[in-house]
């Protein structure tokens, strides 16, 4: 009851951390409402009249003096969300009824765009409303005209694409937190039905029974997620370079298993694995999803540090740098490493298998003292 | 092959879980190709002796070599010299019992063109050659045991370790494992856990007594009963009205007897010989209600050592 509990938990956070993406992303006005979104966007601005510094909403969007040329250079490098041009006279134009051109440049592949355009254009409106306002209260019997906005943009439209994104890149990695209880079961297990002994007294090093059974599993995972693959792109979702998807994936159950298996080796019976499962799987899905998240938001390096970015960005299209790929390789290796290693030691203690079990600080005092480790 | 050479030496052994001390400074030594059995009441730390000499648990201090490897440097090596019958056969139960040996056998590195023999070998040995495709959860607490006895074996170990290896059966297949160790005696170095007296006496070289965690005696059965104060037990049953300190004063006086004990309605006599029996019977009087002799048995021997 309680490990069901526990993993709908999982499975909440999940969906919270996505909906309140979504939403803060979608809404049209909730935006400067969420104080996390504090400086959501910048936007580069070329206007003379002030008429945008002015109207824009300060909370969402930084506003930042610049010209045609360099915006579009900071753009490129994702410093700033877009760039807005508003003709010199516009000021002059309204206030003599013309109507007045402002242009958007936008980079869809960031999310953020859709925030700048959904802003620019409310601000848009809020400004021909005062100043239709001031126009009839001069009485002068002119044509109001609302500034038109011209929208330039490729790519697919925002913000579906990256909700496609996130959705696409959890649904590739769910496999991989489905196969806790096969490690479980087959370290618990033994435990449980008390083979254990068997186990040990085989001519086995206790590595090579770690090992193994974790082979066995990586195994099966990688058959999984191989037709899980397939299964996604024939139902027409678009996966770019799908056999590096694969092989980053695959690379990524490594450690999960490890981790997996250091709550299984020390575990006492199903119960405590499967709480202590839910509370770990909490912790690795958080690592995994917070930096796609921030990638969205930011493209900064550290976030290429969760293979799923890499993996998102590989389905993507996009080109990815060789120190990502490193960052994301090295971490794999270390938290592999480390797992392993713990995995290991705690299977070779007779008194986490058999009993009576030391306590964690008890252990982390022996590791620290390097006693029986 | 030195049949006086020293297969495992068990060195100032000590384990404790947590405050129970389980074994206490072992020391032990077995010939090759001998069969040692060890009893002990329950608790006493035979399971806990026997794990560590098949590397499961390590102890606190002290070691044991067998075959001139040490479980601290080779366990490996130890592992597969030794054919280890756990207290409890536990199996893995969704396997198939062929499969389960065939498993098995892989793993300890039996060479894949002796596998089938080998199994077939094993399932007649034990009598389970009918049920070789059922699966494990199908058997009884038995047929498990024969199908671990066989398990244990699959690898043609030097070395054959069984913790109470007829517990919990019946007499018929009890018997056809006692018929097996005895055929197996002198050619394997064996390892007997038992709390059936007859058992160790009947098929051990030595018995050690095992007593919290520490050897009390070890010594060849007979031995080890004519140490109990002699040779004849005389029982004598009597009526309850008699005085039972007068009486066992009275029997105290005569040269020949050890020791007096009152269990049951019943006076238990050990005597160094039978010369004085009609002495001692005719104190009783007419408060006898049965009478018999019989020869000190292990179960005497475990009784009076283990108090
Ligand atoms: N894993 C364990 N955790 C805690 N105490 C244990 C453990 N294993 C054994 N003990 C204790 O060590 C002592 C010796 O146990 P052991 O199993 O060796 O006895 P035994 O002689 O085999 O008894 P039995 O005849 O009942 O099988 C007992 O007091 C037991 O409770
Ligand atoms: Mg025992």
């Amino acid at each position: 009851m309680m490990i069901f509990f526990l993993q709908l938990s999982v499975l909440f956070l999940m969906i919270i951390i996505f909906n309140s993406f979504i939403t803060n992303i979608e809404s049209d006005q909730g935006i400067s409402l969420t104080p996390v979104l504090n400086g959501f966007a910048s936007v580069d601005v070329q206007d003379q009249s002030g008429l945008i510094s002015k109207y824009i909403n300060p909370s969402v969007i930084n506003v930042i003096p610049s010209n045609f040329s360099t915006s579009l250079n900071n753009i490129a490098l994702g410093k700033t969300t877009g760039f807005l041009y508003v003709p010199g006279n516009a000021a002059e134009k309204i206030r003599t009824g013309q109507s007045i051109d402002m242009i958007v440049y936008l980079d869809s592949s960031d999310p953020k765009s859709s925030v700048v355009r959904d802003e620019v254009n409310s601000t848009a409106k809020v400004i021909s409303q005062s100043y239709s306002n001031s126009l009839s209260a001069s009485a002068t019997p002119q044509n109001t005209t609302i500034p038109t906005i011209n929208q330039v943009s490729t790519g697919e439209p925002l913000p579906l694409q990256i909700i496609k994104k996130v959705m696409l890149v959890i649904l590739l990695f769910l496999p991989l937190l489905l196969f806790g209880n096969i490690i479980i079961d087959s370290v618990v297990g033994e435990k449980e039905r008390k083979t254990a002994e068997i186990l040990i007294a085989m001519p086995l090093s206790q590595a090579q029974i770690i090992i193994g059974k974790s082979m066995a599993v990586a195994l099966t995972i990688s058959l999984q997620v191989f037709m899980w693959l397939i299964i996604l792109l024939i139902a027409g979702f678009n996966i770019n370079n799908p056999l590096f998807v694969f092989i980053f994936i695959f690379l990524t159950s490594i450690p999960i298993i490890g981790i997996t298996t250091v709550v299984a080796a020390y575990s006492k019976n199903y119960k405590e694995a499967g709480i202590g499962l839910s509370i770990v799987y909490i912790g690795i899905v958080g690592f995994l999803i917070v930096p796609v998240l921030f990638y969205i938001s930011r493209k900064s390096f550290l976030s290429n540090i969760s293979p799923m970015t890499i993996v998102m960005r590989l389905f993507s299209g996009e080109s990815i740098s060789l120190p990502d790929y490193a960052l994301a390789l090295i971490c794999i290796l270390v938290v592999s490493i480390i797992s392993y290693w713990i995995a290991i030691k705690l299977f070779e203690r007779d008194d986490i298998i058999f009993g009576p079990r030391p306590g964690i600080l008890r252990l982390i005092f022996d590791l620290i003292t390097f006693k029986k480790f | 092959m030195d049949s006086n050479e020293v297969m495992i030496k068990i060195e100032s052994l000590t384990k404790s879980f947590g405050r129970i001390k389980a074994l206490d400074n072992l020391n032990l030594e077995i010939k090759r190709g001998e069969l040692l059995g060890i009893i002990g009441p329950n608790g006493a730390g035979k399971t806990t002796a026997i794990r560590m000499a098949c590397c499961i648990l390590k102890p606190d201090f002290g070691d044991i070599i067998i075959n001139g490897y040490s479980i601290h440097y080779d366990p490996i090596k130890i592992k597969s010299m030794i054919g280890y019958l756990p207290e409890e056969p536990n199996l893995y139960e969704r396997f198939k019992a062929k499969d389960l040996l065939k498993y098995f056998a892989e793993l300890y590195g039996v060479p894949n063109k002796d596998i089938d023999g080998r199994i077939d070998e094993l399932l007649e040995l034990v009598g389970m050659t009918e049920r070789r495709d059922d699966r494990i959860n199908t058997f009884s607490k038995g047929l498990r045991q024969r199908i671990s006895v066989a398990r244990a074996l699959i690898h043609d170990p030097d070395i054959i370790i069984l913790d109470e290896p007829t517990m919990g059966l019946d007499p018929a297949t009890a018997n056809s494992i006692r018929t097996f160790i005895m055929k197996m005696k002198g050619k394997k170095t064996m390892i007997l856990c038992t709390h059936y007296m007859e058992e160790a006496d009947s098929l051990c070289d030595r018995v050690a007594i095992l007593n919290k965690g520490r050897i009390i005696d070890v010594g060849t059965p007979r031995y080890l009963k004519s140490k109990i104060h002699g040779d004849v037990i005389l029982k004598v049953k009597i009526q309850k009205s008699v005085d039972l300190v007068n009486f066992q004063k009275k029997i105290m006086q005569f040269s020949s007897v050890g020791a007096v004990d009152f269990v049951d309605g019943e006076f238990l006599i050990s005597l160094k010989h039978r010369n004085e029996i009609s002495d001692i019977v005719d104190l009783f009087n007419n408060e006898i209600i049965s009478i018999n002799t019989k020869e000190p048995t292990l179960e005497d021997v475990f009784i009076n050592t283990v108090r």
